[in-house]
């Protein structure tokens, strides 16, 4: 749908696919596993080569330069076949955004230049919270030409894999919060073992608690809510796109299997309450298509409310992949429920996408405190 | 002010009153002694949760992950040493003999802990109401005292059903659809049993249990008139364990693959033969054959039912906690009015859910239900108050006599007339698919409150999420429960409806 709107996206939708069919579709269920399971370390690192990692991030800071349309239309084809390389491409992204947000681009470009390999390149971040909701109890003090950070912050994800971390802190004496880049090598630093969670398993997060570890302010103190919402509100349309490929995984995973799966006698497809199951499904996946499509222009083309229609893109689009991919599993019966099919994963990756970018129904009320006040 | 006849028809009309208000028929007739007993079980359910369950749902979770071949040897061991395996089944099978009416309230309990290992209590006694269909109590009593001696000597003996198979799933839960199914458990006559092959999956406990209630056919063309169930135990020559599933949640409940290779089952161990039982007046053979499956939902899906209660219950109870400890915005979740309006909806799931399964219970109370013979008064405390000793040398010798076993059919099999089969499949469909869709639906409502924290596998809420989905899905699915509860109670208001004979 996307393409259809802009034509010159087909490149990356290529890409996206034919990178998930050769390097998640086979070993999605072994991926799955980690942490009890090894980490698909050369799958990132492909990503990273093929530039999967970097496709926002402008061409002089060593990215492909290109805007949201393209990294939904790669998260949309690579959540349809495995959301946990999409959440990785995404908090990566998004701790980028936040960057740009702020002008580092210098910064960004220093990262990326040095890095050696594919997790040197990726910058962590508390992807699933917004700092503005439920706080930071990271503090943070000025010191030359540096700021110390101490305290505990939960849930970085790719903390534990990445070159670098970005986390909001307060500085002491401050209203509201700034971000910090830190190297998660530092000494002060200490990091929980992946935490194990509801899904996208292979994208880990990690807890982490600091003692005197050194940060580098991004932008302004004090302005980070303002890169948060910028870089949020535009990576909304992103989450968006990972919960259409959830969705269509699903759809296309049901329907294929009830056109195998005999039961009374006939294909399931042929029984009309399954059939009409199939055709919500349908129904979601089409309007999906439609909305991410709509969000990721407005987005890119900057019209009035662009961020109103990202957010709603989210909001709506996690509320229906969360719907769908339980009937997913249903089309499948007692198989849906097993690790060997996708569906269990897909219904376990939509609920966890939900959560990206703090509380779902917080969502609702910002749209109205942003509509109010203009 | 209205004549008798006119009360009737009147009454009779949809929704015929008999069916629709099933509590207020059948509490009047319920001994008293019953609702001291389930208090007594809950609460004794309540002290598990706090002494086993709570300190163990999580790590046995995780453990799990860790070996996907984990088998719950030490829940079960500790399920066992509760009593918990023998609590509901009665004293003339040598066990506790407390109330059944009371499971599903315990059931409700055990599973606002955990579900998972909820159903490693209660899986048994699925398998126990199975066997208990077939009405053949000699069997059934060898049985139960094998699960009482376990209980004594503390090698725990427990009983699975299995009856799904790799190509037969909701065709072998409906008599109507099983003989256009790919059923290929076969079950073949020779001198003195039969001769199993095929495999059964899914069967939840199969790898811990003993006793495996197995659904054969002795006629793969025609299953639903040539229907076999026979108590198989481990050890027979020709059965063993397949694989052992690597399922999303539940996961402390094993789900298992049973094959049977030329395995000789003996003929005393036929629970029921379709072709033997004696002509009914009420049933053809094939309808039967549906009457003990519906006996055995009738019980066990209003059990589901309560297992998604409890499940909907665990997220409202762990959202509610979160919302009192969590600041958000800068004041506490419990004080923003919308997460107030969404824990009451939570909380009315709850109660919907457990509505729906205490009536399906009420159902089985009256007249033909499942628990109605149980429940004369005379017949309830004589079982309560007689010593176990008394029962085994006064009734126990009669349950190999023709008298015995024609009397417990006439009272269960054509005791319960087509209408109330109805009813109580009816009321069962509709607290499966309302507990276990109340279950989805707070689970994820209470991630959805959580946010980040909900995604974490030590808060226990994502974990209730994936269990709660399983409900959804077994004992028949959510749609066919749908459709089962069309076929009882909606489509005879409707000459002309048909149910699963769609072109
Ligand atoms: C973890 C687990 C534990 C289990 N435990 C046990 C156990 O202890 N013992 C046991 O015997 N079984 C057990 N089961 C099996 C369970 O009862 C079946 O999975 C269930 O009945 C569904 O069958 P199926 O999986 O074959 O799905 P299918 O029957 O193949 O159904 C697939 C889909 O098609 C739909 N469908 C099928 N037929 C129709 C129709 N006629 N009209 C409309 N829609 C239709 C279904 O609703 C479903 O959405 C267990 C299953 C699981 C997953």
């Amino acid at each position: 749908m996307l393409t259809t709107v802009k034509c010159e996206l087909k490149s990356f939708e290529d890409l996206a696919r034919s990178f998930a069919a050769k390097e998640l579709a086979a070993n999605r269920e072994e991926n799955d596993r980690y942490p009890f399971g090894p980490f698909f370390d050369s799958v990132v690192t492909k990503a990273h080569e093929v530039g999967l990692l970097s496709a926002t991030l402008p061409e002089e800071c060593g990215g492909i330069g290109q805007d949201v349309g393209a990294l939904c239309i790669i998260l949309d084809h690579i959540s349809a076949v495995d959301a946990s390389l999409s959440g990785i491409i995404f908090t990566n992204a998004l701790s980028q955004e936040i960057m740009l947000a702020a002008g580092n681009k210098d910064l960004l470009a220093g990262i990326m230049g040095k890095a050696a390999d594919a997790k040197a390149a990726l910058i962590a971040c508390p992807s699933f919270a917004n700092p503005s909701e439920t706080g930071t109890t990271l503090t943070a003090v000025k010191v030359k030409d540096n700021y110390i950070i101490n305290g505990a912050i939960e849930y970085v994800v790719l903390g534990g894999i990445s070159g670098h971390a970005l986390v909001p802190a307060r500085i002491k004496g401050q209203e509201g919060y700034s971000f910090f880049l830190i190297d998660p090598a530092d000494k002060g630093l200490n990091r929980s073992e992946p935490v194990f969670s509801l899904g996208l398993h292979s994208c880990p997060a990690v807890d982490l608690n600091m003692a005197g570890v050194v940060g580098t302010l991004i932008g302004q103190e004090g302005e980070g809510a303002r890169y948060f919402d910028h870089a949020a509100d535009r990576m909304h349309s992103a989450v968006a796109a990972m919960q259409c490929g959830i969705m269509k995984g699903s759809f296309n995973e049901a329907l294929d299997y009830s056109q195998q799966r005999f039961q009374g006698g006939k294909e399931i497809i042929n029984w009309s309450g399954l059939r009409m199951l199939l055709g919500q499904m349908a129904v979601q996946v089409k309007i999906a298509e439609m909305v991410l499509s709509e969000a990721a222009m407005a987005v890119e083309n900057q019209e009035p409310q662009w961020n109103l229609y990202s957010r709603a893109a989210s909001v709506h689009l996690s509320e229906l992949a969360c719907k769908l991919t339980t009937d997913g599993i249903q089309c499948l019966g007692g198989n849906g429920y097993m690790k060997d099919y996708g569906q269990e994963k897909r219904f376990r990756d939509a609920k966890h996408v939900q959560a990206f970018l703090g509380l779902a129904p917080m969502r609702k009320l910002g749209m109205i405190k942003s509509i109010v006040n203009g | 002010m209205i004549t008798p006849k006119e009360n009737k028809s009147l009454l009779e009309r949809e929704p015929r009153f008999d069916d629709s208000y099933c509590s207020m028929q059948a509490i009047p007739k319920i001994p008293k002694s019953q609702l001291k007993e389930t208090r007594i079980l809950v609460s004794y359910a309540r002290r598990f949760n706090d002494e086993v369950i709570r300190p163990l749902a999580l790590k046995t979770d995780l453990k799990s992950f860790q070996d996907p071949e984990y088998l719950p040897w030490d829940l079960i061991q500790k399920v066992n040493e509760w009593g918990f395996y023998t609590l509901f089944i009665p004293k003339i099978f040598g066990g506790q003999g407390w109330a059944f009416t009371s499971l599903n309230y315990v059931i409700e309990e055990l599973a606002s802990a955990c579900v998972g290992i909820a159903n490693v209590v209660f899986v048994h006694y699925l398998g126990f109401v199975t066997m208990l269909g077939s009405w053949n109590i000699s069997v059934i009593n060898k049985v139960c005292r094998e699960v009482k001696e376990g209980e004594r000597t503390g090698n725990p003996c427990l009983i699975s059903l299995a009856i799904t198979e790799p190509g037969a799933g909701t065709d072998v839960e409906e008599v109507e659809l099983v003989d256009r199914g790919r059923v290929t458990c076969f079950a073949e006559k020779v001198k003195g049993g039969y001769i199993v092959n095929g495999n059964k999956i899914f069967i939840s406990m199969g790898h811990v249990s003993t006793w495996h209630a197995l659904v054969a056919y002795t006629d793969l063309k025609k299953p639903s008139e040539n229907t076999l169930m026979l108590a198989v135990k481990n050890g027979m020559k020709g059965f063993s364990f397949g694989k052992h599933e690597d399922k999303m949640g539940q996961r402390a409940c094993p789900a298992s693959e049973l094959i049977f290779q030329d395995c000789f089952v003996p003929d005393e161990n036929v629970l029921v033969d379709s072709r033997t039982v004696p002509p009914s007046q009420l049933r053809e053979t094939g309808e039967l054959v549906n009457q003990i499956i519906h006996y055995v939902v009738e019980a066990s899906r209003p059990a589901v039912g309560a297992f998604g209660t409890g499940v909907a219950r665990g997220a409202y109870e762990q959202a509610l906690k979160f919302a009192g400890e969590t600041a958000v915005d800068g004041k506490l979740l419990i004080n923003h009015e919308w997460a107030q309006i969404m824990l009451a909806e939570m909380y009315k799931n709850v109660i919907a859910g457990r509505l729906a399964y205490c009536e399906a219970n009420f159902s089985n109370s009256l007249k033909g239900g499942i628990f109605s013979f149980l429940q004369i008064k005379p017949v309830y405390y004589y079982m309560k108050y007689v010593p176990q000793a008394v029962i085994d040398i006064f009734i126990v010798p009669f349950y190999k006599t023709k008298l015995f076993n024609w009397f417990m059919r006439q009272v269960f099999v054509e005791g319960q007339s087509l209408e109330a089969q109805k009813r109580c499949s009816g009321w069962a469909s509709i607290a499966k698919f309302m507990g276990t869709d109340m279950g989805m639906k707070n689970s994820q409502m209470a991630i959805e409150m959580m946010g980040q924290a909900g995604l974490r596998h030590e808060q226990g809420c994502e974990k209730i999420l994936r269990d709660s989905k399983l409900l959804q899905i077994y004992e028949g699915t959510n749609q066919l429960n749908r459709l089962n509860l069309f076929n009882c109670l909606i489509a005879r208001c409707i000459p002309q409806a048909r149910v699963f004979e769609e072109e």
